[in-house]
């Protein structure tokens, strides 16, 4: 089970209060009561030595009912056949109170003008019961104000101690490596926090400049692929021309000619990619996604032709939002091209703009799409198919650059892409 | 027509030289900075053709050599580089058009001739082929003086075949041509069959010939028998 640190550690504490003091009240009880009565018999053999030092020389028989009449806790009485100092518990009934009382009684032989009597002195013992429950309320005290003391440290320290950590915990939560945004720590008093710190700050300076040099490789890679590209361009253009074609050589020209393509447009779209990593197209503007749309209606039409798909638009409203051109063009035309694309013949697309969202749905053959590998890059429903795999994580690209969100629904037989602006 | 290409990679530079010999060019080469300064300084070109990355420096000094020795050729940017800040900086500087690599050797061909005719235009801006009369600014065709009803996008495509006519033409680079921009995204080039079916019929309702050839397997060709 997850806690936070702090109540763990309080936790830990609280239990370990509780077991000692568990285990320490007990001990106290028997250490208090051990002293007590070590206190009371050294009275009573006080008191003894007191009265035969004392008292008894002047006692005689006759004195012995007056004695006794007048003293409660010290009685003389006959001879009991004891021969020494004999220490012992007894009880005797209160009679104001109502209740038995315990004593601690010590007896002795004495002899009085030849005679042999008991000397007996007795002390009233605080009440066992008494003692336990004051040593309870004691101890219910002291734990109760440990654990309003500890309760009160706690969120104390949760909230001063520990607050760099929580500034920094948000921090890294916050980081995105393909933003731009690095976190900025602040200095703090505390040793440890200044070291995480330090090594976090580190930690993600390196993952940068790796992530960066990634990025530019990528960049780099499909840059320098367009010159020898070109070239094959050329080479295969020069070559078709030739008078001395045969049929099966003008076949494999052609797949040449159809794969280079796919090169092209892949590398192009890469380009594009890491392009758009690198947000170098900052510069928003406010644009109609319905113009967006109505600007290549032509040309979605003429391409949905060839396999007689039926375009219904839904241009319900303007959807006025921020964007850079480019890129909402891009984004719209890769969603409408590809509802082209995974259409089926006599397929239909139904293209919707509300107030703040744009939704292309589409009949397929393929069944619901799994939303968790749509966007990733070179993830094909059909890897057969011409697609460079590209496209959706342009897409997705580009919504995340302007904040909005794209989502994927299937329902009826249409697969639906709405990004809400 | 006397063009200047500048590139410094070789089997580029042989390629596009050849194609646009055959088509009524003379075209010189230059693969540095340092004799593209030369050859500039010595002739007059129609049109020159632009690398700009080169060894010895960016193809960028070029036109701003030329906008010196108050030269009007046209400059056509070829380049690897695509971003949008090098297009700005290239019309910025003076560049008529912008083609990034790879491209098609019949693209680059049309590109040249709609810079040369705009250069060279006078009034009217017309091409003109046996009994077909284009008129680009008004965006009319006419067979043997008859106008006939053709949507933009064939007179784009009837132009492309002419430009390059005897060329044999790959059903992708008329697809790219037609599709611009959005040539990137497209998988598919059965679109440029229907163009050339509906393009072929009306012209030869209109009582043309027939110029349109299928290539096997490749793609078409504009050629007078």
């Amino acid at each position: 089970m997850t806690k936070k640190l702090l109540q763990k550690t309080s936790i830990t504490y609280l239990i370990f209060s509780v077991i000692v003091l568990c285990v320490s009240a007990p001990l106290f009880y028997f250490i208090t009561e051990r002293l007590y009565l070590d206190e009371t018999d050294e009275n009573l053999l006080l008191y003894k030595n007191e009265f035969l030092k004392y008292s008894l020389p002047t006692i005689t028989i006759s004195d012995i009912p007056a004695w006794n009449k007048s003293n409660r806790n010290i009685k003389i009485g006959s001879f009991t056949n004891i021969a020494k100092d004999t220490l012992f518990y007894s009880a005797y009934y209160d009679a104001l109170d109502d209740e038995k009382e315990t004593y601690r009684e010590l007896n002795t032989p004495i002899r009085i003008e030849g005679n042999q009597y008991n000397y007996s002195a007795r002390i009233n013992l605080v009440d066992t019961e008494d003692l336990m429950n004051s040593i309870a309320i004691l101890f219910l005290t002291i734990t109760f104000s440990l654990l309003l003391g500890l309760f009160f440290i706690t969120q104390r320290l949760s909230i001063t101690l520990w607050r760099p950590f929580y500034k920094t915990l948000g921090l890294i939560e916050d980081f995105e490596i393909d933003k731009n945004k690095q976190p900025h720590f602040t200095e703090t008093s505390i040793i440890e926090f200044n070291r995480l710190n330090q090594s976090i700050a580190q930690l993600i300076e390196r993952n940068l400049i790796i992530y960066k040099s990634q990025r530019e490789f990528i960049e780099n890679a499909a840059h320098e692929l367009q010159t020898p590209l070109a070239v094959f361009q050329a080479k295969i253009d020069t070559l078709i021309q030739r008078k001395d074609v045969t049929i099966e050589q003008s076949e494999i020209l052609s797949s040449l000619n159809d794969n280079l393509y796919r090169i092209n447009r892949l590398n192009k779209n890469l380009l594009l990619l890491s392009k758009l990593d690198n947000q170098s197209y900052g510069d928003k503007q406010t644009i109609s996604l319905k113009q967006v749309i109505e600007k290549h209606t032509d040309f979605f039409n003429e391409q949905a032709k060839a396999k007689k798909i039926h375009i219904e638009t839904n241009l319900l409203e303007t959807l006025e939002t921020k964007s850079n051109p480019v890129l909402a063009e891009i984004l719209v035309n890769n969603l409408f091209l590809n509802a082209i694309r995974h259409n089926i013949i006599n397929g239909k697309i139904i293209v919707t703009i509300a107030s703040h969202s744009i939704t292309f749905s589409n009949t397929s053959g393929a069944n619901a799409l799994n939303p968790n590998k749509l966007f990733k890059r070179f993830s094909k429903i059909n890897p057969s198919e011409h697609g460079t795999g590209l496209g959706l994580s342009i897409v997705k690209k580009i919504a995340d650059i302007n904040h909005w969100v794209i989502t994927y629904d299937y329902s009826e037989n249409l697969h639906s892409f709405t990004v809400t602006c | 027509m006397k063009l200047l290409l500048i590139e410094d990679e070789h089997e580029l530079a042989n390629s596009i030289q050849r194609y646009l010999t055959g088509k009524d060019f003379v075209c010189e080469l230059a693969n540095n900075v340092k004799s593209a300064f030369d050859k500039i300084s010595s002739y007059d070109y129609d049109c020159i053709l632009l690398d700009l990355m080169l060894p010895d420096g960016s193809g960028f000094e070029i036109i701003k050599e030329l906008k010196k020795q108050n030269k009007t050729e046209g400059v056509i940017i070829i380049s690897a580089k695509e971003t949008l800040e090098s297009r700005l900086e290239g019309f910025n500087l003076g560049a008529d058009d912008y083609l990034t690599k790879p491209f098609h050797l019949a693209e680059l061909l049309v590109r040249i001739q709609a810079l040369i005719r705009r250069k060279n235009f006078k009034g009217n801006n017309l091409v003109s082929y046996n009994e077909i009369d284009i008129d680009i600014l008004a965006k009319t065709v006419k067979i043997k003086g008859n106008k006939i009803d053709i949507t933009k996008k064939e007179i784009d495509l009837l132009l492309y075949l002419i430009g390059n006519e005897n060329k044999v033409l790959a059903k992708s680079a008329i697809a790219e041509h037609l599709s611009g921009d959005m040539a990137d995204m497209l998988d598919n080039h059965d679109f440029v069959y229907a163009h050339i079916k509906n393009l072929k019929k009306k012209l030869n309702e209109a009582g043309s010939s027939d110029y349109i050839k299928t290539v096997y397997g490749l793609g078409y060709k504009w050629q007078h028998d």
